[in-house]
């Protein structure tokens, strides 16, 4: 992906980047376990996508759907892995389905603010003047708001359910990608291998797409790592408070269910959701760490020298 | 020189500290409260929490903590008795029962003699002076003036005649408008009362009960203004001693009863139950009995719940959740028991229902589709899901009232029954027979966030399916769950009605054509054959013929099914055992009255709360509460 990058000459180009940063990564061994849970996490969350899809196409209740009025309240056991809710669903499968769920939001609010942000702070940093102006007002007036609750603006417009989940998510959480992205930007339009580029007779576009944007993709793929796990976090909050999924087991609504019998010893839906989120949030903000780690020029450069 | 153990100290500090908060949450007895509290050893005194206060002006709001303390300062014509059910109506300030004439529009009052407000700075002396008819027009015009912000004025809009002309004339003339002739309402002379109605009314008697029109002096009006709702100066056993908003009022006895011999007795007569029940110890005894009344305003439910253990309060409505923490089998745990803690399980004049909205293209013009779901609707496992705290509803107007017919609902829980319905409303096994697609229907709630009420739809949701009807829940914060309906776009939603008044009237009127939306019948149900009767009914005085009616029309409801009968619900309500002379009530403002606490039995049973400790460890407790 970086490999027009003019650095890679650094290290006799014996290495692609991808093959360069995983060596590194295979170095930490925390990185590497955080790793295998994400990787964990994605089967959880295709299987997820399987389990709903089958039911919807054959036009069945979901597993996770069932509801067994006798069984309420039963502690983990072989039948139910987790035990079973208030309505005797199994926790197990629920857990499963806020896999799937937390995997959607990461990735759609993904896919909505990593554009916005690659475009605003590209166009913002690459051009500067007028469009700089603009982009930096926007980006200071979103982030001057409180992002909770402009999400919870957005969502309750949009109306209920992921939906609201995914726009107040996806258009709150760009700004830091944005400004990072704006300042790399300005720095680079000055470079010599940009002047190169200009020089040849390479037009905006090209300059932009083809030699800037492979020099800080990196960047993108970190933030992408850390705001996935942010992204799922605050859709457990979003759904706890009765904003976000509806209908669906989300960790957030297993939270909410959960809390009710707590005291009276009915801890294993709150620990299944409560787990489940937090190892997913601690994998994906770890590994981002490690992964900045791993991907920094600088670094690779010292080391490499 | 000592080497101290190497303890992480931070690991340290959080462990004792969680252990601390659980063992603390886990065994209550440590919130008893370990000395005499100096609010109640000397007197007779009821502790009791209470919402936060709105207005003490009678008419100044709508809220029930508001209703609650304004009923102990303030009265009116008529009073629920206590003892009596059902629900009976007698004199307060009046001397006896109105005498209505034959058309039924006219109430002739005559008032108690010797009735006096309580003293105060507003009057010219400081002496209360004694209350006349025109102090009872006056409150009840009060009410009607434009230029006050009562959420009241709907208990009288439209029933006395010329109160539409009045509120013209005070935007005219201002207060002037209060001196000149009201035809609906008039003052004969100092003890005659005369109110004319539009049509006949016979529930307008309930009405009257209601603290909007209460009596209250013009002079307190005047004199106080716009702090009158902090000022209240009333005729009722008790006066205001202190309200600190947010955290505690406190009343205290009114002298004005004493000093002007004022005598009110303890009901003679009661039923059956209440005599076992040792309500009528006290029959013929003056009141009140308690001398001061402190009401802590606590907001948090657990806060209150916590206080009520530890005998900081007299008598608590616990929530589903804590209930069943202290409940084995949906009674009360033995720990309790053992502290003399009573439980009272009343049914409420409510009933939670399933609307549809009968504009809706799928469910309006679908008799069969709309029997089919309430066939397929299991109440008895929504009841076991709220511990037992409901019972199950067959018709719209809850027992305890005439009307509440034992004619089994035709639409009960009944799967065979549902899925032959749908067959025959055109969805055989929920498939639609004109486009072949799945049945789906939308069911708005009132609720974001609860779980309770979430975990009530997904029952439901599971319950349709099993007939195969795809059900989604739809939550939603209250005003935009009403204005949907107010536009009828809601096509189901779920929902509770709860009583002004005990007459079937206030639940069948929920049906009445005129009433549609924006009014209370939301479901906009339309049917002449219910509107001719029910006009019949509404007009006719209580008794057996009325009653008759309004089993026929409830009957009609059933068989419509624009509601889905729900449940009614229970409420269950635990007192200690020092509070005494308590009965369950409805409409309970100004009952305090009634309610005896000796403080030296009080401080007896506190002190042995320290040998009882609740034990609320989770392996003692049943899990799934009232199974």
């Amino acid at each position: 992906m970086a490999g027009k990058s003019g650095r890679q000459q650094w290290h006799g180009g014996v290495r692609t980047l991808a093959g360069d940063v995983w060596a590194r990564l295979k170095r930490d061994r925390t990185a590497l376990a955080c790793l295998v849970v994400i990787v964990v996490y994605c089967l959880m969350a295709s299987w997820g996508e399987w389990v709903y899809w089958s039911a919807r196409v054959q036009d069945v209740v979901p597993i996770y759907q069932v509801q067994d009025f006798g069984h309420r309240y039963e502690p983990p056991s072989g039948a139910h892995w987790l035990g079973t809710d208030a309505l005797g669903r199994d926790v197990f499968h629920r857990t499963i389905q806020g896999a799937r769920i937390a995997f959607r939001v990461g990735i759609i609010t993904s896919l909505l603010a990593l554009p916005i942000a690659m475009v605003l702070g590209g166009a913002a940093g690459y051009f500067g003047g007028r469009l700089d102006e603009c982009v930096v007002w926007l980006y200071s007036t979103v982030a001057s708001i409180p992002s909770l609750l402009l999400i919870l603006v957005i969502a309750s417009v949009v109306g209920h359910g992921l939906i609201g989940v995914y726009l107040g998510i996806g258009l709150t959480t760009w700004v830091g990608l944005c400004r990072l992205l704006r300042a790399e930007f300005l720095k680079h339009r000055q470079l010599q291998y940009v002047e190169a580029a200009r020089s040849l007779g390479a037009g905006h576009a090209r300059i932009i797409i083809r030699h800037i944007l492979p020099n800080l993709f990196h960047l993108v793929i970190i933030n992408f790592s850390l705001r996935f796990g942010n992204a799922v976090g605050t859709e457990v909050i979003l759904s706890f408070l009765g904003v976000g999924a509806e209908g669906e087991p989300s960790w957030g609504i297993m939270i909410s269910d959960a809390r009710l019998r707590l005291w009276q010893g009915v801890w294993w839906e709150l620990a299944a959701s409560i787990g489940a989120t937090f190892f997913i949030v601690l994998a994906f903000n770890v590994f981002g760490d490690a992964l900045r780690d791993a991907m920094d020029p600088r670094l690779r450069m010292v080391e490499g020298s | 020189m000592t080497r101290w153990p190497r303890i992480p100290v931070a690991k340290f500090l959080l462990s004792s500290l969680l252990a601390f908060v659980f063992g603390e949450c886990f065994s209550l007895h440590a919130f008893t409260l370990a000395r005499p509290d100096p609010e109640t050893r000397s007197d007779r005194v009821l502790l009791g929490s209470t919402k936060r206060l709105r207005s003490l002006d009678p008419i100044g709001s709508g809220d029930i903590a508001s209703a609650m303390i304004t009923g102990l300062i303030y009265e009116g014509l008529l009073r629920y008795g206590y003892l009596d059910r059902p629900y009976r109506l007698e004199p307060q300030l009046a001397e006896a029962m109105p005498e209505v004439d034959a058309t039924g529009t006219r109430m002739t009052f005559r008032l108690r003699p010797g009735i006096y407000f309580a003293d105060d700075r507003c009057f010219p002396s400081g002496s209360g002076r004694e209350v006349t008819a025109a102090d009872f027009r006056y409150s009840i015009l009060r009410l009607a003036d434009p230029r006050s912000s009562t959420t009241g004025f709907w208990v009288i809009r439209g029933r006395l005649r010329g109160l539409e002309a009045f509120r013209k004339r005070v935007e005219e003339v201002g207060d002037r408008a209060y001196e000149e002739p009201v035809e609906g309402i008039q003052a004969l002379d100092d003890y005659t009362l005369e109110f004319l109605l539009t049509e006949p009314y016979p529930q307008f008697l309930w009405v009257l009960t209601m603290h909007y029109l209460h009596v209250v002096p013009r002079e307190a009006v005047e004199f106080y203004g716009g702090d009158f709702q902090r000022y209240p100066v009333g005729t009722g056993p008790y006066r205001l001693v202190e309200w600190k908003r947010n955290y505690r009022i406190e009343l205290e006895r009114n002298p004005k009863w004493a000093q002007t011999g004022r005598r009110e007795v303890y009901p003679e007569e009661g039923q059956s139950d209440d005599v076992r029940a040792g309500l009528l110890a006290e029959a013929g005894a003056s009141l009140p009995f308690a001398d001061r009344i402190i009401r802590y305003v606590v907001q948090d439910e657990s806060t209150a719940w916590l206080m009520f253990l530890a005998g900081g309060l007299d008598l608590t409505l616990p929530t589903t959740d804590q209930f069943e923490g202290v409940s084995v089998m949906g009674g009360l745990s033995s720990a309790l028991e053992a502290r003399g803690v009573v439980l009272d399980k009343v049914p409420a004049l409510q009933t939670i229902y399933i609307g549809f909205g009968m504009d809706d293209p799928v469910v309006g013009g679908n008799k069969k589709l709309r029997q089919a779901l309430s066939s397929a609707l299991d109440r008895s496992k929504l009841i076991e899901l709220r511990a037992g705290q409901e019972i199950e509803a067959v018709n719209p107007i809850p027992p305890g009232i005439p009307g509440n017919t034992t004619r089994p609902n035709p639409y009960g829980y009944d799967l065979d029954r549902a899925r032959r319905l749908l067959a025959e409303a055109g969805y055989p096994e929920g498939i639609s027979e004109r486009t072949g697609s799945r049945l789906e229907l939308t069911l708005d709630f009132a609720s974001q966030g609860q779980p309770e009420m979430r975990q009530r739809a997904d029952l439901m949701v599971g319950m349709m399916r099993s007939i195969g009807v795809r059900l989604t829940p739809r939550f939603q914060l209250e005003p935009t769950f009403f204005e949907r309906i107010d536009r009828r776009e809601s096509q189901m939603f779920y929902i509770l009605w709860s009583a002004d008044y005990p007459d079937g009237e206030n639940f069948l009127q929920l049906f009445f054509g005129p009433n549609s939306s924006p009014g209370p019948n939301h479901t906009n149900y339309a049917s002449d054959a219910f509107d001719r009767l029910f006009e019949q009914a509404r007009r006719m005085p209580d008794g057996a013929e009325r009653t008759e009616l309004y089993e026929r029309l409830a009957g009609m409801v059933q068989e419509d099914c624009p509601w889905i009968l729900v449940t009614h619900p229970l409420i269950y309500q635990l007192r200690h055992g020092w509070l005494e002379n308590y009965k369950p009530h409805d409409f309970p403002y100004g009952n305090e009255v009634y309610y005896k606490v000796e403080p030296a039995r009080r401080e007896r049973m506190r002190k042995a709360f320290r040998k009882q400790p609740l034990g609320l460890r989770p392996s003692t407790l049943s899990v799934n509460g009232g199974e």
